[in-house]
């Protein structure tokens, strides 16, 4: 197996130019598909696909309003019935109309025609707008206005906080038209020019927050900056010559090339909320490049030529090199098991770049080494006089830490790390799934957007709804279904019964509700005709009554454009877990009531924020540990083969899961539950955590080798030398999510940062404490083998100059 | 033979200086409305190229050609911006025929004869109402500006009279399409429109006033037979003559068995589900003379447009066949010609202070001031809806439906499309609906039938 590494190795480097050109000619056809590159959040794409409430949101995808922004003025010193707070929403809603991709049919405030009180009179019915043609101007005409709000229930329910102090501006946009960031951003620059001293004005919504995401992820490109920056400087200041800060750099880059132009001949869009994985894959290959370039220097030091050393230093690292990638790229590729569109893109995007980082970490990397000029400065590069005193201040601390993980405190450490892994099994059983916030989890708590739908949920409905629909099942009825006697009775009892249910919603809504205030006018005003009659005939007429000079889409929250489907809204006050588990399991048990499968339509539960949240966690809950599960097997098999022993696997995993463990219980200790970027991090911890017992493992071998069978002396001698490069590998791994960490305005891509960050330093904790402790105790019989395919030694002595 | 001077350029230099200099009367050659008075045809007023699709084109597109993405380039000046888009983007096509020069083809005879016969007796009184200027009392017939110099002329001319005709009944089908859900046809009604003038009348009697209602301007209402859901529900709107006054609007549910009144002052919100159809919208004048203003004639120029050979012969109810979309349903198979001039007016929605539109573009053939099309525009200046149909006379060869002594002469089918959403509302004229209700003119029993209370409830009932 070695010699044909080695011959690869001499290939390549005997056929430079023609290596050489392979390499600019991959280059330039992935850099031509750079321009097609897309970054961009398909919201919709972060939902697993196979959940029942995503199908039923993808079916109907207007129920909830995604494409609605909703605005709330609030005055402070008062209530909203004065001319000033009047003028401002009049001035707010018509300049919302100038919005680029608004539909102008759907713009709703308390100024507009379709706010309305109705009265029957005796020449008929009259139905006007609450607010005239213009802002009330004078405290008489507020007056009026205040008591036809009154006459309007609905816009008291949805439209007028509860204590008069704030309303609600809504308008919807047109999908096809609508560029998020640039309505986003209209309508904040609206948003804040309308506050003054007494009034503040809150922004919410599906465009809204996704204009903020875009907003934030403009900021990843100087916090991309920010991190190259670090983690360049981080290799001028250990390396301290130019061709150990290029080598990295140029191999990292050409990874970076291959990888974007890849998804752009794929046509993929890049998700950026998860572009933290990729920033870890460069900090990944900057560290390897260090040690592969580390590696050159000593065998340069050794054989005096470049082109022999090059060769050489690729045949000894390629195995360990493309090992430790392989697992990266099962730790990445592994999150395809849950069905999550965005998750699959981002696998086959972070996954083939870590494909590339073997052609460029192992081959691109030795021709350059074997070509750009070496430092005049290698036998102090790799001297005694390089090693500085932080350097001996390391190297004598895991020396201590060889002597707890090996010879006659074992048994004590072996009795700790027992324990406190109990512990750590048992507090990690006890997380949660679900990371529940008030708004969303992209963003901070504090961030002006949560901070919108906090101020909103507590004055209104809000945007916590589940969404029971009743699907037509013949979608082309003529008779549409959504205006069926069945339909409308159907819906009244699902809201009966879920207000007076267990867990009462807040508010619900329905299109009946619009068809009962329908009846009562059209029958002459009485609300003795309110309630309405279980006939085809009736309920049609009532319906026709209340679309009489109204578009549809002016009920699109209830009934689809086509008019055959429809949904009953439950809106409810936060959507902490236990108010989700209770809205469920009360929807589920009106729903069986009701019945499910009706002569015209079906009852589907549900979407909506509740149901979507509880799919996401459903998705974690089924996959968390199919993941791990798989990607475990894989690096099992992987290990497995490449030591050629079962036990090497066990051995290394070992670690890797304990790790996870102690993730998922400090995450548990800090209130924090699973979520999608744990099930990543999970993942991606162990892939790229693995990556660090196989260092000291390999290193663990030679040296027990070398020395004639003495573990301990292996041990400490492996933890001297090879644990110091784990201790550099993570650091620049952390350093180069830091930024991301310190500087996003996106909570979600914080949050994977600093989990990111976590589990590295974790697991390096445990390849440095529980694995050698693992090796002192089991001892395993294929440390003692010479041929395993990892193995980095060679006797240099064979080529050797002196 | 005509002077090779008369090109495609100097038409255009002309319609240009004349806008620059503020000149207004139509013709490039001589006064359009003096060639049709001396002998009922426009065409000595203008140039050959202005005449025929293949002399504007150079040949390049001939009678009978479509019109396509491949070539309407070619024809972008003669289209508003939504045909053309529509026709670049969604596979609309337009069938080219020749240009009518015979200005009696053009709309109904008597409406014509009546335009010349009382050519200069209309002005605005101090109210803005047009009148006869001789008593002071509602306009006589046809026609009051054949002439117009200003857009509220024009506007004015449109908002007395519709249709053209005193009486006219539609028998009409309606199909809502969405182009962005592949052109599907989700709403699907059948009705009939009325519409009766009691002023101004030049077929039926009593003319030119009807009696006891010479206080209005216009009898119209649209009810409702398919779907099920809207059967026998109806609109009642009463135009009064004053031209700033709101029409009153009355429904009818027939399952409430109650006419009720409504406010008219909402015209931008469609009658029914899923039309895209607005009251403001009517025949490109939905509302009274004085609601919009500002009115302003912003140019002049060729354009293309339905005027013949729309009436569907072929089909027994004369129903036409479509193109486009995923079923082949999202736009007429419609005809256009080239009319030599149109005039162009812009109108501001004034007295709508919540209208999302900002201005209305209408196109007028400024051989007949007949209405060829309309864009409206948001409040940024963005295209939004748009109206383009078809007249036609109903003659074709030896098949003729008749009205009174001539040939009927209406519109055939009308596009409205919101280019902004999407949505694709197509209606046509047919012949009759459910045996009973015909398409036609000038029926003095159109009132009784369609346009009072007693007759909205007994629609509803049937």
């Amino acid at each position: 197996m070695y010699s044909l590494r080695l011959r690869l190795a001499q290939w390549v480097l005997a056929h430079r130019g023609f290596s050489f050109a392979f390499f600019i000619v991959v280059t330039a056809f992935f850099a031509a598909g750079l321009h097609k590159v897309e970054l961009r959040t398909i919201f919709s794409d972060l939902l697993p696909t196979d959940d029942p409430f995503v199908q039923v949101y993808q079916d109907h995808p207007n129920f909830g309003s995604p494409l609605t922004m909703m605005v709330m003025i609030r005055r402070t010193d008062g209530d909203i019935f004065n001319t000033e707070t009047l003028g401002k929403v009049w001035k707010f809603t018509r300049d919302i109309d100038l919005t680029p991709g608004v539909d102008h049919e759907q713009i709703l405030s308390i100024t507009t025609e379709k706010a309305r009180y109705s009265e029957a009179t005796p020449f008929g019915i009259d139905m006007r707008p609450l607010m005239s043609d213009r802002p009330p101007q004078t405290p008489e005409e507020v007056a009026d206005f205040r008591t036809r709000v009154g006459k309007a229930s609905n816009v008291r329910t949805f439209l007028i906080s509860p204590d008069d102090k704030s309303t609600i501006i809504m308008a919807t946009f047109i999908e096809q038209k609508v560029d998020y960031g640039v309505a986003f951003e209209y309508v904040q620059g609206l948003v804040n020019q309308a506050r003054d001293g007494h009034h503040e004005v809150y922004l919410t919504g599906q465009p809204a927050l996704i204009g903020w995401v875009y907003r934030h992820e403009w900021e990843m490109v100087g916090i991309f900056a920010v991190t190259m920056a670090i983690l360049i400087l981080t290799l001028t200041l250990y390396m301290r010559n130019l061709v150990g800060v290029l080598t990295p750099i140029i191999t990292s880059a050409v990874a970076g090339i291959w990888a974007f132009g890849f998804v752009g001949w794929l046509n993929i869009s890049i998700e950026p909320l998860l572009m933290v994985v990729p920033l870890l894959l460069t900090a990944r290959s900057f560290s390897h490049s260090v040690q592969f370039t580390e590696r050159f220097y000593e065998v340069y030091a050794q054989v005096g030529d470049r082109r022999k050393a090059a060769e050489i230093t690729m045949s000894v690292m390629m195995a360990p090199s493309v090992l430790g990638i392989l697992t990266d790229i099962l730790g990445i590729i592994v999150v395809v098991a849950a069905p999550i569109p965005a998750m699959v893109r981002h696998a086959v995007f972070c996954g083939m770049w870590a494909v590339w980082l073997i052609p460029t970490g192992v081959v691109l990397i030795s021709l350059l080494l074997a070509t750009l000029p070496a430092p005049k400065n290698i036998h102090q590069l790799v001297g005694e006089g390089r090693e500085n005193g932080v350097h001996r201040k390391f190297q004598a601390m895991l020396e201590k830490l060889a002597s707890l993980s090996s010879g006659p405190k074992a048994r004590w450490t072996t009795i700790v790390v027992v324990v406190l892994s109990a512990l750590t099994i048992y507090t990690s059983s006890q997380i949660k799934i679900g990371n529940p916030v008030e708004g969303t989890n992209l963003l901070w708590y504090d961030s002006e957007f949560n901070t919108a739908v906090r101020k909103i949920n507590a004055n209104f409905p809000g945007v916590n709804t589940l969404e029971i629909v009743l699907e037509a099942k013949n979608q082309d009825s003529e008779d549409w279904v959504s205006q069926r006697a069945d339909t409308v009775m159907t819906e009244l009892k699902l809201q009966r019964l879920m207000e007076a249910g267990t867990a009462p919603p807040r508010a619900t809504l329905s299109f009946a509700d619009y068809l009962s205030e329908a009846n009562r006018l059209f029958s002459g005003g009485d609300p003795r005709w309110s309630p309405l009659d279980p006939r085809d005939r009736a309920i049609s007429a009532a319906a026709v009554g209340a679309m009489m000079g109204s578009s549809t889409k002016n009920f699109g929250h209830v009934v689809d454009g086509g008019l055959q489907n429809s949904t009953v809204s439950l809106w409810y006050a936060d959507n902490k877990q236990e108010t989700v588990d209770a809205a469920l399991e009360a929807a589920r048990k009106a729903v069986e009531q009701v019945g499910v499968d009706h002569k015209e339509f079906i009852v589907r539960l549900g979407t909506g924020t509740i149901a979507l949240q509880e799919a996401v966690n459903r998705v974690i809950k089924r996959y968390q540990w199919v993941v791990i599960v798989a990607v475990d097997l894989l690096v099992f098999i992987l290990c497995s083969l490449a030591y050629r022993s079962f036990v090497a696997g066990i051995l290394l995993l070992i670690p890797v899961n304990l790790a996870n463990e102690a993730l998922i219980a400090a995450m548990h200790l800090l209130g924090v539950g699973l979520d999608v970027n744990s099930m990543i991090v999970a993942a991606i911890g162990v892939g790229v955590g693995i990556d660090y017992g196989i260092y000291l493992l390999s290193r663990i071998c030679e040296e027990l080798q070398g020395n004639g069978g003495d573990w301990q002396a292996a041990i400490t001698a492996s933890l001297r030398t090879t644990g110091k490069a784990i201790m550099f590998t993570a650091a620049i791994m952390t350093l180069g999510i830091v930024p991301w960490y310190a500087m996003s305005g996106l909570k979600f891509v914080a949050d994977m940062g600093l989990l990111l960050m976590a589990i590295m330093a974790i697991n390096m904790t445990l390849s440095l404490v529980v694995l050698p402790l693992l090796v002192w105790w089991v001892k395993p019989s294929f440390a003692l083998r010479h041929n395993r395919w990892v193995g980095e030694s060679v006797d240099l002595t064979k080529f050797s100059a002196h | 033979m005509r002077l090779l001077r008369y090109d495609r350029g100097f038409s255009r230099r002309k319609f240009m200086a004349d806008a620059a200099k503020g000149i207004f009367g139509a013709g490039v050659l001589m006064p359009t409305w003096e060639a049709i008075a001396a002998d009922g045809d426009a065409s000595k007023a203008y140039p050959d190229e202005l005449l025929s699709i293949e002399g504007y084109t150079k040949g390049r597109i001939k009678t009978g050609d479509y019109i396509t993405a491949a070539n309407v380039e070619l024809v972008k000046d003669l289209l508003e911006p939504v045909r053309y888009e529509q026709i670049l983007k969604m596979g609309r096509r337009l069938k080219v025929v020749k240009t009518t020069k015979d200005i009696m083809r053009l709309s109904p005879w008597e409406y014509l004869e009546a335009t010349l016969k009382n050519a200069g007796k209309a002005g605005f009184d101090a109210k803005g109402n047009v009148v006869n200027k001789a008593d002071g009392k509602p306009w006589i017939g046809g026609n009051p500006f054949p002439n117009p110099k200003t857009g509220v002329e024009l506007f004015a001319a449109q908002t007395l009279s519709w249709g053209r005709h005193d009486a006219s009944f539609y028998a009409m089908k309606m199909y809502s399409s969405d182009v962005n859900g592949g052109g599907t046809v989700k709403f699907n009604y059948s009705g009939g429109w009325a519409e009766l003038a009691p002023v101004a009348r030049v077929s039926m009697n009593p003319k030119p006033y009807w009696p006891g209602h010479d206080d209005k301007l216009r009898y119209q209402s649209v009810f409702f037979l398919k779907p099920q859901n809207f059967r026998g529900t109806s609109f009642l709107n009463i135009w009064d003559y004053d031209h700033s006054t709101f029409p009153t609007l009355y429904g009818y549910v027939p399952e409430f068995r109650r006419i009720r009144q409504f406010p008219t002052d909402q015209r931008f919100e469609p009658l029914v589900p899923g039309l895209s159809l607005f009251l403001s919208d009517a025949w490109a004048a939905g509302d009274p003379l004085y609601t919009w203003g500002n009115y302003k004639i912003v140019g002049r120029g060729p354009f293309l447009a339905g005027l013949s050979e729309s009436w569907n012969s072929g089909h027994e109810n004369w129903e036409h066949t479509t193109h486009g979309g995923a079923q082949g349903k999202l736009f007429w198979d419609a005809t256009v010609e080239l009319v030599p001039e149109a005039i162009i007016v812009e109108a501001e929605p004034v007295k709508f202070p919540r209208a999302p539109v900002s201005k209305k573009r209408v196109w007028f053939d400024a051989r007949t001031q007949a209405v060829i099309g309309m864009v409206t525009f948001d409040r940024r200046g963005a295209p939004y809806r748009s109206f383009d149909g078809a007249y036609t006379l109903y003659e074709n060869g030896s098949k003729k439906v008749m009205d009174g002594k001539h040939p009927y002469w209406s519109w055939a089918h009308v596009t409205s499309s919101d280019i902004q959403t999407g949505s694709v509302t197509r209606l046509e004229q047919v012949r009759v609906l459910e045996g009973k209700h015909f398409s036609g003119a000038n029926d003095p029993s159109i009132y009784d039938k369609y346009l009072t209370h007693v007759a909205l409830m007994s629609l509803g009932a049937a």
